[in-house]
C-alpha cells in the first residue's frame, strides 16, 4: 500500500486507513435520521450540562451519576443496532460477554484497587498534606469553568500517560492487550489488562473533587464526550465537535492495524490536545487490532503483560540489548521494527 | 463422554435431517466454507468432519465454538447430520457468576480490613478525622458562589452536615459488594440467553448452508 502523507509521516502503508474528514462515509437515510445522528451528540452534551448544573443537591449525587452513566450506555448500545458504523463490528453474544466481563472487573476489582491504592487514596493523602486552603481559589471560579478545567487536567495527564504507554516498553506491556480488540463496541473501552486500566485511571483530576457539583459536572461532560470513543455508530459529528473532541473516527485510527496510524490520537476526551502536540490524525479505520487482527482470549489478556514482560526481562539479562521494539511484545506487529526508540502510540 | 450429566453446560449437540439422497461429500462441501476461517483447522474423512479453532475472529459465524465433530449417519428416514460442539465461552459465562461472588467476598474482606478498629485509640483517630472533615466542609460552605453561577440560578452548595450525620457523603462511598452481586446476576442471565441463542443460531446456520444451492 502507498499510504497517505500526513506531515512527516506516511499513514496506511500496512493496513487501510481513511485520512481526511471529507473521505469518511456519512449517515445514510432520510432527513430525520440524518438530523438525529448529526445532533444527537451535541444535544446530549447540552442535556448533561444542564442537568448537572441545575439538579437540586438531593439529586446531584455520585450514585445518580453512576445510574445515568449506565442508562446512557444502554441507549448507545441500542443505537449500535439502529445505525452501525460497520457491519464487521456487529456485536455478538461472545463479544458482549467478553466486554461485560471487563466492565464488571472495572466496577468491582479495579474500583476496589483505585479506592484503596489508586487515585482516591493518593488524592486524599495529597489533600491532607497540602491542605484545602492552597486550592481554595479554584472553587471561586464559575462551576462550568471548574468542570472543564478538571476534565482538561485529567485528560492532559491521561494523554501523556497514554503516550508514555506507547513509548516505553514496560508501560506498553499492560496497554498492548487493549490494542488486540478487533472491533469497536460501546464497552470496548473497558477491555484490556486490569493493570493498564488501573494505570490509565490514575490522574490528578480528583485533586479538585472537593466541590462535588463541579466534579459531577465534569463527570457528566466527560461521559457525554468520551462515551463515543469505542462506539459502533455512524454519526455526522459537527465540524466543531470533531475539532475539539475525540470521536470514534479518531480512535479507530488509533486502533488500526497500521502501525504509524496507531501512533496518533492519544487523548481520551479532548482531541485538541493531540492537535497541540502534533499527534492528531483526522480519519477512520475499519480493520483494527494487532498481528493482523488476531483476537486475544480473556486468559491471554490477563496474562499477556506478565508473560511478555518475563520474556523481555530474560532477553535483557541474556544480552546487552534494550527492551524489545514497541508494538506488541515478542509476537508484535510485523512492522515493529519500524518503531522509533522514543516516540508515541496507544 | 467424561461428564455426561453436566457437559451440556459447555457442549452443544444436535442433529439435522439431510435431503433424501444427499451424500456426505455434498453435505460437507456445503458446510466447508464455515471452516475456512482464520485460526480454524479441520480434518475431513468420509462421514466425519472434526475442527479446532484458536483465536477465532469475532465475526467468525462459529466463533463461540472451539472444537467439534460433525458426523453423517444413515437413519431409517434418511441421512442425518449429527453435531457435537464444545464452547469455552459458554463454560466461562457459566462460571463468571461464581467469580463475581468471590469478588463480592473480597470486597467485604478488604473493607473489613481497612475498617477503623474499636480500640480507644482508633475511636480517637476516627473522631479526629470526622472533625477535620467537618472543618473542611465548613470552609467549603463559606466560599462564596461565583456571581455568574448566582446569576444563572445554580443551586447553592449544601450546608455541612451535623457531626454523626456524614454517612450520606456518597462521593467518598466505599466500594460495596452489591455491584459484584449485580454482575453475577447479569452473567447468569447472559449464560441462559447464550446457551439457548447459540444452540439455535448454529442449527439455523447449518440448515441454511445445507439447503443453499
Amino acid at each position: 500500500m502507498d499510504g497517505i502523507r500526513v506531515g512527516d509521516r506516511v499513514i496506511g502503508t500496512q493496513a487501510p486507513v481513511i485520512v481526511g474528514w471529507d473521505n469518511i462515509p456519512k449517515v445514510e437515510g432520510g432527513p430525520v435520521k440524518r438530523f438525529i445522528f448529526t445532533w444527537f451528540q451535541p444535544a446530549m452534551l447540552v442535556a448533561f450540562v444542564l442537568f448537572w448544573y441545575y439538579a437540586p443537591n438531593s439529586i446531584a449525587k455520585a450514585s445518580t451519576g453512576i445510574g445515568i452513566g449506565i442508562g446512557f450506555r444502554a441507549v448507545l448500545l441500542a443505537l449500535e443496532w439502529v445505525n452501525p458504523r460497520y457491519e464487521s463490528w456487529q456485536l455478538t453474544w461472545k463479544e458482549l460477554v467478553t466486554d461485560l466481563f471487563f466492565v464488571g472487573l472495572g466496577y468491582t476489582l479495579i474500583n476496589l484497587a483505585s479506592y484503596y491504592l489508586g487515585s482516591d487514596a493518593m488524592v486524599e493523602a495529597s489533600l491532607n498534606h497540602i491542605g484545602l486552603d492552597h486550592l481554595g481559589w479554584f472553587t471561586t471560579l464559575p462551576l462550568l469553568v471548574q468542570a472543564v478545567l478538571i476534565l482538561f487536567i485529567f485528560d492532559f495527564g491521561q494523554y501523556w500517560m497514554h503516550r508514555a504507554m506507547h513509548n516505553w516498553y514496560p508501560l506498553w506491556l499492560p496497554h498492548a492487550a487493549h490494542h488486540y480488540i478487533t472491533q469497536f463496541n460501546i464497552n470496548k473501552g473497558a477491555v484490556g489488562n486490569p493493570v493498564e486500566l488501573f494505570l490509565i485511571g490514575l490522574g490528578i483530576g480528583g485533586l479538585f473533587d472537593f466541590l462535588p457539583r463541579a466534579f459531577l459536572l465534569s463527570g457528566g461532560i466527560g461521559i457525554a464526550i468520551s462515551s463515543y470513543d469505542h462506539i459502533n455508530v455512524r454519526f455526522n459529528s459537527p465540524r466543531w465537535w470533531r475539532f475539539l473532541f475525540n470521536t470514534t473516527e479518531h480512535h479507530s485510527v488509533h486502533h488500526s492495524q497500521d502501525y504509524e496510524a496507531t501512533r496518533s490520537n492519544f487523548a481520551g476526551t479532548f482531541i485538541f490536545i493531540d492537535r497541540m502536540f502534533g499527534t492528531c490524525i483526522d480519519g477512520e479505520a475499519e480493520v483494527l487490532g494487532m498481528e493482523g487482527g488476531r483476537r486475544m482470549s480473556i486468559r491471554e489478556q490477563m496474562t499477556y503483560p506478565f508473560a511478555e514482560g518475563w520474556k523481555a526481562i530474560k532477553g535483557r539479562l541474556g544480552s546487552s540489548g534494550g527492551w524489545p521494539s514497541l508494538g506488541g511484545g515478542s509476537q508484535g506487529m510485523e512492522h515493529a521494527s519500524h518503531a522509533e526508540p522514543i516516540s508515541a502510540q496507544r | 463422554m467424561i461428564l455426561p450429566f453436566i457437559d451440556w453446560i459447555w457442549q452443544v449437540r444436535g442433529s439435522l435431517a439431510l435431503a433424501p439422497g444427499q451424500s456426505s461429500d455434498d453435505a460437507f462441501d456445503r458446510l466447508d466454507p464455515l471452516f475456512h476461517q482464520p485460526g480454524t483447522s479441520r480434518d475431513r474423512s468420509d462421514d466425519t468432519l472434526t475442527f479446532q479453532k484458536k483465536n477465532q475472529a469475532a465475526q467468525d459465524k462459529m466463533s463461540v465454538f472451539d472444537s467439534g465433530v460433525l458426523r453423517i449417519e444413515k437413519d431409517a428416514a434418511g441421512p442425518i447430520l449429527r453435531y457435537h460442539l464444545t464452547s469455552r465461552a459458554l463454560l466461562f459465562c457459566f462460571l463468571a457468576p461464581l467469580l463475581f461472588l468471590v469478588l463480592a467476598q473480597i470486597t467485604i474482606a478488604v473493607n473489613d480490613f481497612y475498617a477503623p478498629g474499636t480500640s480507644a485509640a482508633d475511636k480517637l483517630a476516627a473522631a479526629k478525622a470526622e472533625a477535620k472533615q467537618k472543618e473542611a466542609d465548613e470552609k467549603l460552605a463559606k466560599i462564596p458562589m461565583n456571581p455568574i453561577d448566582i446569576a444563572l440560578g445554580a443551586p447553592a452548595p449544601k450546608k455541612p452536615q451535623a457531626a454523626g450525620k456524614n454517612d450520606e457523603n456518597e462521593d467518598k462511598k466505599k466500594p460495596t459488594p452489591t455491584t459484584a452481586y449485580v454482575f453475577a446476576g447479569i452473567f447468569a442471565v447472559l449464560y441462559i440467553v447464550g446457551r439457548i441463542l447459540e444452540d439455535r443460531l448454529i442449527r439455523s446456520l447449518f440448515q441454511r448452508r445445507l439447503l443453499s444451492s
